[in-house]
């Protein structure tokens, strides 16, 4: 009995004792491991070329923004959208229709997407369009009704000056969302500025100009565009107010003027339609065989500044891609595998990428083409680009500063 | 009849009890006490003594057949013997003012001892021969493009190199045996290697590899009984290179050491024991910052009852270490011994304080020594 509960004792003991801490500061070199950890930088000048430039993308479009803008000596763009309507009957009941004789008012839902807080006296300016607008539609096709079609101007900072932000005159008001930093406007159209006109259907088009002091620019979204009609139907004689539900747009893109030059041998990135460069690496063997990449670094020194308003700064993505078929390359868009940058209006010093998630991936797959693809975050929805140069300009050609780490000496007394 | 019965269930219970704590225990766990000292070099080696002799000062291990130092002593095994041991250690390690306190339980000990002929005894079993179990976490800074970058560095290094040892003895006459062994170094290491930057634009540098150990060693010794209550031994043994490889090649090949020894044990009475012994060893063959080692010990056992009293005093160098001399170590140690089941089961325990300076780190150890024996 006792021997049992000895051994049982002795053998608690023993399990109780059984916690490692072996952990200690070390004391180098005299109390340190023979082999360190050697850490190497490297700037590889050479290992980018074969590097093009392709555009046309994403186009307006097919943007989730409409751009407006009014920065002189850059770009002059206009937002479009067309709404169709109900047509000239109304489904009063479930088997009586009235006539549309015409709509009390409209009211236009807007959210401002992106504008420049440093903007002042913004106003967006609406203009009545040919109902006909459609992707062909070009800047100078519209330059009639963007002179003599103005239907209502709001200055938007006025707008959000008021109380509550409403304007009790026009109809008007606006809520900012703080958490999502976007302004959605409710903008009222009286009867003369949204005219229900039953032989087109109650289709009506408007075009959006943008005015501040300076820094005009503005994105709005398209995908919570909407037209409220207040209209008016004949009901056996009887003129009643109907509200039906809301519409959204039937057609949406804006127009800009002057159009992005054509891609030439510099490497652009951005823009409207949007344009992606591709750059092959090099992929030196003892570096992606034999070493572990903690950073590496692609730099690309710009052409000119980057234009435009300080809102219309842009994310660059660099991707790599499945297979390299050139422009068409499908990229691998995964979180984990793609590096960014922010590139400003304004900015012309080197923009240095981080593609150490794109570096570790290739050394970690070694069939994988040593591909890059650069591309706006959100493509079309800022007519800022950058252009870089390419590495045929020797003294400005792209370049990988890769930080790697040599294999440890494991085993080495 | 009843009495044997039950005897015998508590030895077997005794024996599986052993078997758990040696089995249920991860590989990494079979190993010595680990030092600071083994960080720069090879490792730590291990003392091949089992508690009893441990809790002598490691005085009585080359007469004592269950540890796996001298063969020749497991000459006058009388029978089937298992024993095993565990080990837990508080170890304070203090070098330029900043102390560590570090913990760590090990199972450094299984010896099967045996007779198979009147005279011819074997034995089997493993002890640890070097510990390579640490871990050096390390804060510094380098400039990385042209930036002072400053990062947090742990290297790790988790197992140890087992002594696999296969020993035969024979009492050649009523004074002489003599003793040979055959052993196998084996072993490996789970070794990490992480930086990690306080820039987080720099991905942490994560390394990690196992590292195999491999060698061949052999042991011979003597055991001379010079007039009643005294013997004497003297031990040799020379290892050959260890074998490092990662991923199936070879990282290093290190010689190892040659070491000879011996000892006296001085019984004036049978619950009287006096032991001393001494030991070269040629780690200095291992390379550059290796020491050829003194160590000596010098131990008594008192009592041959249920519960003897067991104690000892050793010292001597670690072979690694860094500046132009061996660090030493001290050491002082007690113990006891309980018999269970009409002797077939023993639990000893031991512990020791142990000392070690050298290169401007001190290290001071208590460890706690708990052994069991079975006799089946």
């Amino acid at each position: 009995m006792m021997a049992r509960r000895a051994t049982l004792i002795g053998g608690v003991l023993l399990a109780a004792a059984c916690v490692e801490r072996v952990s200690a500061p070390g004391n180098c070199p005299s109390f340190c491991p023979s082999g360190q950890i050697q850490i190497v930088d490297t700037v590889l000048t050479s290992i980018i070329s074969h590097d093009s430039s392709f555009r046309g993308y994403v186009t307006a479009l097919h943007a989730p923004l409409l751009l407006a803008a009014g920065l002189p000596g850059f770009v002059d763009g206009r937002a479009i959208f067309r709404v169709n309507g109900y047509g000239q009957r109304y489904l009063l009941a479930a088997a009586d229709t009235g006539t549309i004789l015409g709509a009390d008012s409209a009211r236009l839902q807007l959210t401002l997407a992106r504008r420049d807080t440093g903007a002042h006296n913004l106003s967006v300016a609406f203009y009545r369009l040919p109902i006909t607008i459609d992707s062909t539609t070009t800047f100078a096709d519209l330059a009639g009704p963007f002179t003599d079609s103005l239907v209502r101007r709001i200055n938007i900072d006025t707008l959000l000056a008021r109380p509550g932000r409403k304007d009790t005159i026009t109809g008007d008001s606006a809520v900012v969302d703080t958490l999502n930093h976007v302004v959605v406007l409710h903008l009222k159209f009286d009867t003369a500025a949204a005219r229900y006109v039953g032989t087109d259907s109650g289709t009506v088009a408007y075009g959006i100009r943008v005015s501040a002091d300076s820094l005009a620019s503005i994105a709005i979204a398209k995908s919570t565009l909407a037209w409220q009609w207040y209209l008016r139907v004949d009901s056996a004689g009887t003129p009643v107010a109907r509200k039906p539900s809301p519409l959204g747009y039937a057609f949406a893109s804006f127009v800009f003027d002057p159009p992005l030059p054509p891609t030439d041998s510099t490497l652009a990135v951005g823009g409207v339609p949007s344009a992606r460069s591709i750059l092959r690496v090099a992929f030196p063997r003892f570096i992606r065989d034999s070493s572990q990449i903690i950073r590496g670094t692609l730099a690309l020194v710009p052409v000119a500044p980057v234009q435009g308003a300080p809102s219309d700064s842009f994310v660059i993505e660099a991707h790599t891609v499945f297979t390299d078929v050139g422009a068409k390359s499908p990229i691998i868009v995964d979180a984990t595998r793609t590096d960014t940058a922010v590139i400003h209006a304004g900015m012309s010093d080197t923009v240095q990428i981080e593609v150490t998630n794109l570096l570790q991936f290739w050394a970690s797959d070694t069939t994988r083409a040593t591909t890059l693809v650069l591309r706006a975050k959100e493509e079309a929805t800022s007519f800022s680009q950058i252009r870089f140069y390419p590495s045929a300009a020797q003294a400005f050609r792209p370049a990988l500063q890769i930080t790697f780490v040599r294999r440890f000496p494991f085993g080495q007394p | 009849m009843t009495a044997d019965r039950r005897t015998g269930g508590r030895a077997v219970a005794t024996a599986v009890l052993a078997a758990v704590f040696l089995t249920a225990s991860p590989p990494d766990r079979l190993t010595a006490q680990d030092s600071q000292f083994g960080i720069r070099g090879l490792g730590t080696p291990g003392r091949w003594e089992s508690v009893r002799s441990r809790s002598t000062g490691g005085a009585f291990a080359p007469f004592d057949p269950l540890s796996p130092f001298s063969e020749a002593a497991l000459a006058d095994v009388p029978q089937l013997t298992v024993t095993a041991m565990g080990s837990a250690s508080y170890r304070d390690a203090e070098v330029s003012g900043t102390p560590s306190a570090l913990r760590a339980t090990r199972f450094p000990l299984l010896n099967v001892v045996g007779r198979v002929h009147r005279r011819l005894a074997i034995a089997a079993g493993y002890t640890t021969y070097l510990d390579r179990t640490w871990d050096v976490t390390l804060r510094d800074s380098t400039l990385l493009r042209g930036t002072l970058e400053r990062y947090t560095d742990e290297v790790t290094s988790d197992g140890s190199i087992a002594d696999l040892r296969l020993a035969a003895a024979s009492r050649v006459t009523r004074r002489i045996a003599l003793g040979a062994g055959l052993h196998l170094l084996s072993g490996s290491t789970r070794e990490t290697a992480e930086r990690r930057f306080d820039d987080t634009t720099f991905h942490t540098v994560q390394q990690r590899a196992e590292v195999r150990y491999s060698g061949v060693g052999l042991s011979g010794s003597l055991l001379l009984g010079v007039a009643p209550g005294l013997s004497v031994t003297g031990w040799v043994r020379a290892d050959r290179r260890l074998r490092a490889t990662v991923a199936d090649t070879t990282s290093a090949d290190t010689d190892l050491p040659r070491m000879a020894g011996g000892g006296m044990l001085f019984s004036p009475s049978p619950s009287v024991r006096f032991g001393g012994s001494v030991a070269w060893r040629g780690w200095a063959r291992a390379g550059a910052g290796a020491f050829d080692t003194w160590s000596w010990s010098a131990g008594a056992e008192i009592g041959a009852g249920h519960m003897p009293l067991r104690f000892g005093v050793r010292g001597g160098q670690l072979p690694f270490g860094p500046g132009p001399t061996a660090p030493t170590e001290l050491a002082a140690a007690a113990g006891t011994g309980r018999a269970f089941a009409q002797g077939r089961a023993l639990l000893d325990v031991g512990v020791e304080r142990l000392e070690r300076r050298g290169g401007g780190l001190t290290e001071r150890v208590w460890t706690a020594l708990v052994g069991i024996t079975v006799r089946p």
